[in-house]
């Protein structure tokens, strides 16, 4: 994910096993897609770690000190670059359920206008 | 119709037996006919009512039905053949998918697409381009580290619908719409389907949309929403169903709002702290604001 035009995705460390069958996709993913990866997201980090008898995953570090973690075994190629590329899009954030699918600051213009002619024609109880 | 039914039942007899030619006239007919079917009731039955050019016609048609079958049947023969062809080339695939190089992979997807039926060809840019003014965006172009197209805030707001979803939006709002597709993150969009605008002095709503106006937008995320869980039960009958689902959104964050007069931000310099508090004067009669002008989009 991009805020304001700023990468939140900083750190992408694939992490494989030479040896096991769970780990076949992500070695033909190191293989084929990963430069093509790279040179689409030159502002990444990435990084592969060589965990022999584990399952794959990918552990993805974002700019708000979060890191998240998915399991990529048994996966084709294009599955997990389906995963890593979901990775780049997404916030750090944790998953909550949307209250509301829109985000302001500001309350609306008419709004504060027939708000402050409300306030300014109320009687008065008072004298 | 006796004559008729009874002609239907002869065609049928002599398709059971399948010697005989495609096309016969009805008397050829009646020497062929078995025994318990009496020719000469058929001859003359062809001889009072139908001619003998009709006769000919619809034992032709009878015999052109009959052979279709025929064809039918020998084409599902042929059917089942090339669905033996594609179990064993499916079977082909499967070994094939223990490998993941690329040839294999290559090889697997001919023969999966050769087999399979035609799948539609992936959209090219210029079907890209309709479907998404469809759903109601623009792709600009990538938005570059130098280009400060985020602004503040402007007293300004549009109504714009994305989909099925309608947006009343600012300058520096953020909206989740549902994925948008053909847009990669950091696209800088025009949301074409603007539906209304309004200042705090004046409103032009759209019929249906306001023309010559855009909102401007930029993709900031493609993210996968929360996981709802369905849940499906039948009681007394064993029946119960687990199933996730995250639905995929797109976050927009709206960079401007063009078609209407936007009114300059007056900045008040910071109120200074009265010296002495002076008597409460009468609160004035608030004064006659300005009308609101409200328009409406030819």
């Amino acid at each position: 994910m991009a805020l304001r035009g700023v990468w939140h995705l900083r750190k992408l460390v694939v992490s494989y096993s030479d040896w096991g069958g769970s780990s076949r996709g992500i070695r033909a993913f190191m293989d084929s897609r990963i430069p093509s990866f790279k040179e689409a997201n030159p502002h990444l980090e990435l990084e592969t770690e060589l965990i022999r008898g584990q399952h794959p995953h990918l552990k993805a570090f974002c700019k708000n000190n979060n890191e998240r973690v998915v399991c990529v075994r048994n996966m084709t190629p294009e599955e997990v670059l389906l995963h890593a590329t979901r990775l780049r899009n997404a916030l750090g954030r944790k998953v909550v359920k949307l209250k509301t699918r829109h985000v302001t600051k500001h309350l609306s213009v008419q709004q504060r206008i027939i708000c402050s002619s409300r306030t300014q024609n109320l009687p008065k109880t008072h004298s | 119709m006796a004559h008729r039914r009874s002609l239907h039942s002869l065609a049928r007899l002599i398709s059971s037996s399948s010697t005989v030619a495609p096309r016969c006239t009805v008397k050829s007919l009646a020497s062929i006919l078995p025994n318990h079917f009496s020719t000469a009731a058929i001859s003359s039955s062809s001889d009072c009512i139908l001619p003998d050019s009709e006769a000919t016609f619809w034992c032709s048609s009878l015999f052109s039905r009959n052979r279709a079958r025929h064809f039918c049947s020998s084409s599902r023969k042929d059917d089942d053949e090339g669905e033996d062809e594609e179990d064993g080339d499916e079977d082909d695939d499967e070994e094939s998918e223990g490998d993941y190089s690329d040839e294999d992979e290559e090889g697997a997807r001919e023969s999966s697409d050769s087999n399979s039926k035609p799948k539609p060809p992936p959209p090219g840019p210029v079907d890209k381009v309709a479907r998404a003014a469809e759903i109601g965006y623009k792709v600009v172009g990538k938005l570059r580290p130098s280009e400060k197209v985020f602004k503040p805030y402007e007293p300004v707001y549009a109504v714009v619908q994305i989909g099925s979803h309608q947006f009343k939006v600012s300058n520096g709002d953020t909206i989740v719409a549902e994925k948008l597709k053909f847009c990669d993150i950091n696209d800088k969009l025009i949301l074409t389907k603007v539906l209304l605008l309004g200042s705090a002095t004046q409103t032009i709503v759209g019929r249906p949309i306001v023309p010559d106006s855009a909102v401007h937008a930029v993709v900031e995320e493609h993210a996968l929403d929360e996981k709802v869980i369905i849940f499906k039960k039948k009681r007394r009958k064993n029946y119960r169903r687990t199933k996730g689902h995250r639905q995929e959104l797109t976050r927009l964050r709206i960079t401007d709002i063009q078609g209407i007069a936007k009114p300059e931000i007056k900045v008040d310099p910071k109120p200074t702290k009265p010296t002495k508090p002076s008597k409460p004067t009468k609160p004035s009669k608030p004064t006659v604001e300005e009308q609101e002008q409200v328009a409406v989009a030819a």
